[in-house]
């Protein structure tokens, strides 16, 4: 049976969850990424320092949220 | 009665003669015939764009040879993260602008020291300023001004590492508490400043260099990089060196500058850093933010732990990246934690960059864990030596997708150290007080962030007519022993003695690759390519005994004391040295040749194995001005099998000494990015007569990776250090604290804040 993953609206980064993409998307530092966040208006500053500022994963469950939405799914 | 000649023998260091008699060279010392002397002009401003230099007038000055500026250089970027290109930020002097007061912008070459300083007054820049940030925190916002044009948001790494289900395993804790910790920067302070001597072959088109260096080789590819050379055609020599403690690691602006002005002007040039520069503008211990969370069982087993970390990262990669991963790692040791999660981020900001200071990330990771342990224990009703035993690391510890543990004597370590603490510290007064925390620490980093394709260590031997031994190792011993450790391994090897054995040193052009003394590595990764090189030649001699006993393949031959002989038959054999003259002459004349080499493998992504310890300090307290005094330290630490016990006793003692320094009074203030202190008037140390007692148990272990069962010494014992004083604290006046650098202001307030604390009615 085909499992459903997620890829990377900035890059070719597939992910078996939206978790772990949101865990691979705030990894990258490149103006990309960072600039798609801003169409979704989201602030990569912001999602950051929540996750290292803040107990529990709220940088990566507010981003997951969005790539739900809004990431490729992919079967594999 | 041990198995060994040599190995677990207290051994005088092999330089020690040379050291103490002034005859040792360091780099410091060298002098070249024609040789300049060079300076660098560093920017007063944290931040600004450079607009124009002017060198005429410095160039008119009498005795000076030549000048540059960043147009003047190849451009190269460099870095220590060669792996990531995006992570080699620097460049020998600035280009377009200057990210930190300090950043070089133009370098002199003169005569005399005194010309080349002189005429850095002559050299016009003309900045343009450009807004600052120093605070990690503010360095992330959106508006915050940028270091690097192309590295938004100022951030230089990210890290995440999870395993275990963390959410649920709080939700069934019974006692969960959160802390924050805020450290500041510490000094190195080495002995020997930064300094480097370089001489350029015009004919040839070689470079070299001698530094004051922990890592020759790293030093090479940073100046190939730097300078657009290959590097088999830079040289770098590492003399003696008075120190790194982690601030020699990088390729620093003292060689690169020496190098360039070397190839202008066809005549040797040295650069030495003054102690403001030494203060001012080398590689400090990182500055850090970080909160711990942890989840407890009644009975005290940790169920999860949560760490959340920024590290301060000043204006530039270096080796900072790594001590926000290693300080991740070390908040997991070395205790049993089923569920962890890490973040970490380390951010640009226009401060010297900050990196890897002797236990970089063990003593930061160790501060928080220790005292959050013993606060824990306190509100849990268990004794800190009973919370600390209960959940210990044992042998084949594994963190998920981490890290392996293979020998491990934490809890031999904690019984020796409970144990002597009853026996000796009888008479505690009411003002005393005893802290007690455990450690670990690596031996040597997996990682490979310098992508080099070469063994992380090699080893190469060549035995003369005479069986004297020649040892070629790129080791580099900066002060901590190494020298010294690998001559003893090669004599145990080989069955002979120290005296037969020449060590040729931390020469690039003549010695195998290694990566430096970083991470406690050397022991581990350096003796097993000299362990290795040493078997390598036993091999080809056993081989010419077994034949001129003409014994067959099942008999086991052995070589020790410098005789080769039957094993079962200790009298049938031969002079180690006659057998050397047949295998030379059964060899058409060849001499016999070793090598070795060593790359840890399926050891995970750490390290290759873990040293662990336990320590006790007795604390006494001034209540009225906040004076601490730490009477008496009682360290056990398994470090496997001891190779130089006097070397394990000095590395030991070397290590409570930094973390005195961390714990008590060592800090580098700033304001807009300027060091408050940089002399050692205002920048406090721990001197000889601060020293307490140290007493030392050694619990013996076999690491099965390491050279006869050793591990490391050199790093481990400076994180329990500054923890366990605080916790001394918190017994004797239930004063708490979430800083480093426990000056008597600070403890004196923090004891009247407990005081107050305890007026108040407990909530109910």
């Amino acid at each position: 049976m085909a499992n459903i993953n997620y890829r990377c609206p900035c890059c070719r980064k597939i992910s078996p969850d939206t978790h772990d993409l949101a865990r691979h998307y705030l990894g990258q530092t490149d103006k990309k990424h960072k600039d798609w966040l801003k169409t979704k208006g989201l602030s990569y500053a912001q999602l950051i320092t929540w996750q290292v500022t803040e107990f529990g994963n709220k940088g990566y469950e507010a981003l997951a949220k969005v790539l739900e939405k809004e990431a490729t799914k992919v079967e594999i | 009665m041990s198995e060994y000649s040599i190995i677990g023998k207290p051994t005088r260091n092999v330089d020690g003669p040379a050291k103490v008699s002034g005859e040792a060279i360091y780099t410091f010392d060298m002098v070249l015939p024609n040789m300049l002397y060079g300076k660098l002009l560093r920017s007063p401003y944290p931040h600004a764009k450079i607009i124009s230099i002017d060198t005429s007038e410095a160039e008119k000055l009498q005795g000076v040879k030549a000048v540059i500026t960043g147009k003047d250089t190849p451009g190269g970027k460099y870095g220590l993260w060669r792996r990531f290109p995006e992570l080699c930020d620097q460049t020998a002097l600035a280009m377009d602008k200057v990210r930190f007061i300090g950043d070089p912008v133009a370098a002199v070459a003169a005569v005399t020291a005194e010309i080349a300083e002189r005429a850095l007054d002559l050299i016009n820049v003309e900045y343009e300023i450009l807004p600052a940030v120093f605070e990690p925190l503010e360095a992330i916002k959106d508006d915050a001004p940028l270091l690097h044009d192309d590295i938004s948001n100022n951030i230089n790494i990210t890290r995440h590492v999870e395993w275990g289900d963390v959410d649920e395993a709080f939700k069934n804790s019974d006692y969960v508490r959160e802390d924050r910790f805020i450290y500041g920067s510490q000094a190195t302070a080495s002995t020997e400043v930064h300094n480097s001597l370089a001489s350029y072959d015009k004919g040839t088109g070689r470079l070299t260099v001698w530094s004051s260096t922990q890592s020759p080789y790293y030093l090479q590819l940073g100046l190939a990089d730097a300078l657009k050379m290959r590097e088999g055609d830079i040289r770098v020599i590492k003399p003696h060196v008075g120190g790194g403690f982690g601030g020699k690691n990088s390729t620093m602006p003292d060689s690169v500058n020496a190098a360039l002005l070397s190839m202008k002007t066809g005549m040797p040039v040295k650069i030495v850093y003054n102690r403001e520069e030494e203060f001012t503008c080398t590689e400090h211990r990182t500055a850090m933010n970080l909160a711990v969370k942890m989840g407890f069982k009644k009975d005290g087993t940790i169920m999860a732990k949560e760490f959340k970390l920024i590290t301060d990262g000043g204006a530039y990669t270096a080796l900072g990246p790594t001590a926000l991963y290693l300080t991740g790692t070390y908040a997991t040791f070395p205790y049993n934690i089923p569920s962890y999660r890490y973040d970490g981020v380390r951010t640009y900001n226009n401060k010297m960059w900050s990196t890897s200071v002797r236990s970089f990330g063990a003593t930061e990771a160790q501060y928080a864990t220790e005292i959050q342990l013993d606060r824990a224990a306190h509100d849990l009703g268990i004794s800190p030596i009973e919370i600390r035993r209960k959940n210990a690391m044992t042998p084949g510890y594994e963190a998920p997708g981490q890290y392996k543990v293979g020998s491990c004597g934490l809890l031999e370590c904690i019984d020796k150290v409970e144990k002597r603490i009853k026996e000796k510290w009888t008479d505690l007064s009411k003002d005393e007080g005893v802290g007690f925390t455990t450690f670990a620490y690596m031996c040597g980093g997996i990682f490979n962030w310098i992508d080099t394709p070469y063994a992380f260590s090699g080893a190469m031997i060549k035995v003369n007519i005479d069986g004297t031994v020649d040892l070629f190792t790129q080791a580099s011993d900066i002060g901590q022993g190494t020298n010294t450790v690998n001559v003893m391994i090669c004599a145990e090897e080989l069955g002979i003695g120290i005296e037969d054995i020449r060590l040729h040193p931390a020469d690039t052009a003549t010695t195998p690759v290694d990566l430096g003394a970083w991470a406690s590595r050397e022991t581990m990764m350096n003796g097993n390519a000299v362990k290795d090189a040493a078997r390598n030649v036993k091999e080809k001699l056993i081989e010419i005994a077994r034949m001129k006993l003409g014994e067959n393949i099942v008999y086991d031959l052995e070589a020790k004391n410098k005789r080769i002989y039957l094993a079962i038959r200790p009298e049938r054999g031969f002079s180690y040295y006659d057998i050397v003259k047949d295998a030379i002459k059964l060899n058409d004349g060849e001499p016999i040749i070793g090598v070795g080499h060593y790359t840890p493998h399926r050891k995970g992504m750490v390290s290759p194995a873990w040293a662990f310890g336990s320590m006790a300090v007795r604390v006494k307290v001034d209540r009225e001005i906040g004076h601490v005094e730490v009477k008496d330290v009682i360290v056990a630490h398994d470090c496997g099998q001891p190779i130089n016990p006097l070397g394990v006793r000095g590395q030991v003692e070397g290590s409570v000494h930094l973390g005195l320094g961390w714990g008590l009074c060592e800090e580098q203030p700033t304001d807009n990015g300027m060091v408050l202190n940089p002399s050692f008037a205002d920048y406090k140390i721990i001197r000889t007569r601060d020293m307490p007692q140290i007493e030392l148990h050694e619990v013996l272990t076999h690491e099965p990776e390491g050279p006869f069962g050793a591990k490391e010494s050199a790093e481990g014992a400076v994180g329990p250090t500054a923890p366990a004083i605080a916790n001394a604290i918190f017994h004797i006046t239930g004063a708490e604290f979430s800083s480093n650098t426990l000056k008597p202001e600070k403890v004196w307030r923090a004891i009247r804040e407990a005081e107050e604390k305890a007026k108040k009615p407990a909530k109910r």
